[in-house]
């Protein structure tokens, strides 16, 4: 692929994420599909997600522990399972979770719909393919991910609990006190407004891989890898990038 | 009136179009005939505006749709309808949701009506009974009835475009598919509804065409009716439609 092919591909994605998202805006309104979405994302990856946190939560919380208790400090592991699970690892493993999931079911099944004329009939009968396939999409992981973030982060703080307190015979209270202490408006902030980004991007990544299929079976192959790979990346560099503004807006100090 | 002036096309570094220029009616009866590959599909893409050629013009109906945007798109495709090769039916809807899809887009009917009115083009069509069927649980042939009950919904075309409707069928499915392309086409001109049938099976394009375009190496070698085509000199054609001489004598 040359240059020029290049700057015309980032042009139609930056377009798809600008138009995608404002599509809610303007008739006609696709809700059916949108709630079809939402279930797929939300219901569908509830499981995925529960399992993951539960462990990430749990090994955290052993690792925290072992080293802080060479400090006698172990005490302490609710503050640091909170802080680290609330504002970056939660956010960022289950980003990564819904980006394997779903991002990858974006890509293929948008893929296939192209490879197999779907998106022309579309077109043909002249359905805008970008807010009938695309915008529920977004607005859907836009919306889904952060709930599934809370719901997950939940999970994580249960499964530190559990290792914190059958495992490192802490106190069950001080732990619970701990989290308390972090559950401040920055820590919570910073939390909860990744996932609004990570999703956007995610679904953004996805969609655009999935229209721009070419290629039969291998072409669909490699729109769904690339589509999983970029959303990953992005969701690490983002992170990084969040991770320093929101320190900024916030006024905390690093 | 669709005509295509000098339109060229290519992927990347691969031709597919060279110089085409022909006109047509819409109420012409066409078949686009040639081997794999030598861009008969992408002249109906390029009907729809679905591909916009690198040179050239396309003029439907006096507008020259190259230069449209896809929402000024939108009036030119009404103007015809599609069934792409193997149907392309929505695979995650059933019989009745594909076929309803075009009336939930264009009307605001009540759940009654679409009922009503899927029924009564798929009993049209012969297909009563698969209304509740998936797209993967159909023959052939069909789903290429489902995709022209599909096509017709909610609309009234001045042109079906129909790619390779009977490849990949048994000969008694693909002939009563020819016979239901020539019964929407049914009526004298010009008020008929017209088709161009992009195909390489020359028998099948012989029972329902009245005029024949020939492709190769992305030009338009020939063009004419069904007894120029028989008497055509260019021996690369009159191999291609040797199976129509084959016909001929056993009938």
């Amino acid at each position: 692929m040359n240059f020029r092919e290049n700057i015309a591909r980032l042009q139609d994605f930056y377009l798809l994420s600008i138009k995608a998202p404002a599509g809610i805006f303007r008739r006609p309104f696709y809700f059916r599909e949108m709630i079809e979405q939402m279930d797929y994302m939300g219901t569908g990856s509830l499981f995925i997600i529960v399992l993951v946190s539960l462990f990430i939560g749990m090994a955290l919380s052993l690792q925290i522990s072992a080293e802080l208790s060479t400090l006698g400090l172990k005490m302490y592991t609710g503050k640091l399972v909170g802080v680290s699970i609330i504002r970056e690892i939660g956010p960022v493993s289950i980003a990564l979770s819904f980006a394997g999931r779903v991002g990858s079911g974006m890509a293929s099944e948008i893929g296939s719909m192209v490879l197999g004329h779907q998106v022309d009939i579309l077109r043909v009968h002249g359905v805008n393919p970008l807010k009938k396939l695309v915008t529920p999409r977004v607005v859907s992981a836009i919306l889904m991910l952060p709930i599934l973030t809370v719901i997950g982060d939940a999970v994580s703080l249960f499964g530190g609990y559990y290792i914190a307190v059958f495992v490192s015979h802490q106190s069950g209270s001080f732990y619970w006190s701990q989290i308390r202490d972090i559950m401040d408006f920055k820590n919570i902030f910073s939390g909860i407004a990744k996932p609004f980004i990570f999703g956007y991007f995610i679904s953004c990544i996805s969609c655009y891989m999935g229209l721009a299929t070419r290629g039969g079976a291998r072409g669909l192959r490699k729109a769904t890898t690339t589509a999983v790979v970029f959303s990953t990346i992005v969701i690490i560099v983002a992170d990084f990038m969040m991770t320093r503004a929101l320190l900024l807006l916030l006024g905390e100090s690093v | 009136m669709i005509e295509f002036q000098n339109v060229t096309l290519s992927y990347g570094n691969n031709g597919v179009l060279t110089r085409v220029s022909f006109k047509a009616q819409f109420h012409e009866r066409i078949a686009i005939l040639g081997g794999s590959g030598e861009g008969k599909t992408t002249i109906l893409r390029l009907m729809l505006g679905l591909v916009r050629p690198d040179e050239g013009k396309i003029l439907i109906g006096g507008r020259d749709i190259t230069e449209l945007s896809e929402s000024e798109l939108k009036d030119i495709r009404m103007k015809f309808s599609i069934v792409f090769q193997e149907g392309a039916l929505f695979d995650s809807m059933n019989v009745k949701e594909n076929v309803a899809f075009c009336f939930r887009e264009y009307a605001n009917y009540s759940e009654d009506q679409i009922e009503e009115r899927v029924r009564e083009l798929l009993r049209t069509l012969g297909i009563e009974n698969a209304v509740y069927l998936m797209p993967e649980e159909l023959s052939g042939g069909m789903q290429r009835r489902v995709a022209i009950a599909r096509s017709l919904a909610g609309c009234k075309p001045n042109m079906m475009l129909y790619d390779e409707p009977t490849s990949g069928l048994d000969p008694l499915t693909a002939e009563n598919i020819c016979k239901l392309i020539k019964e929407l086409s049914k009526g004298g001109p010009p008020d008929r509804m017209g088709f161009i049938i992009v195909t390489h099976k020359v028998t099948d394009a012989a029972k329902v065409a009245e005029r024949f375009l020939y492709i190769r190496n992305g030009s338009i070698i020939f063009d004419g009716n069904i007894t120029e085509l028989k008497k055509t000199n260019d021996a690369e054609l009159r191999n291609f439609i040797n199976e129509l001489y084959v016909a001929e004598q056993c009938s």
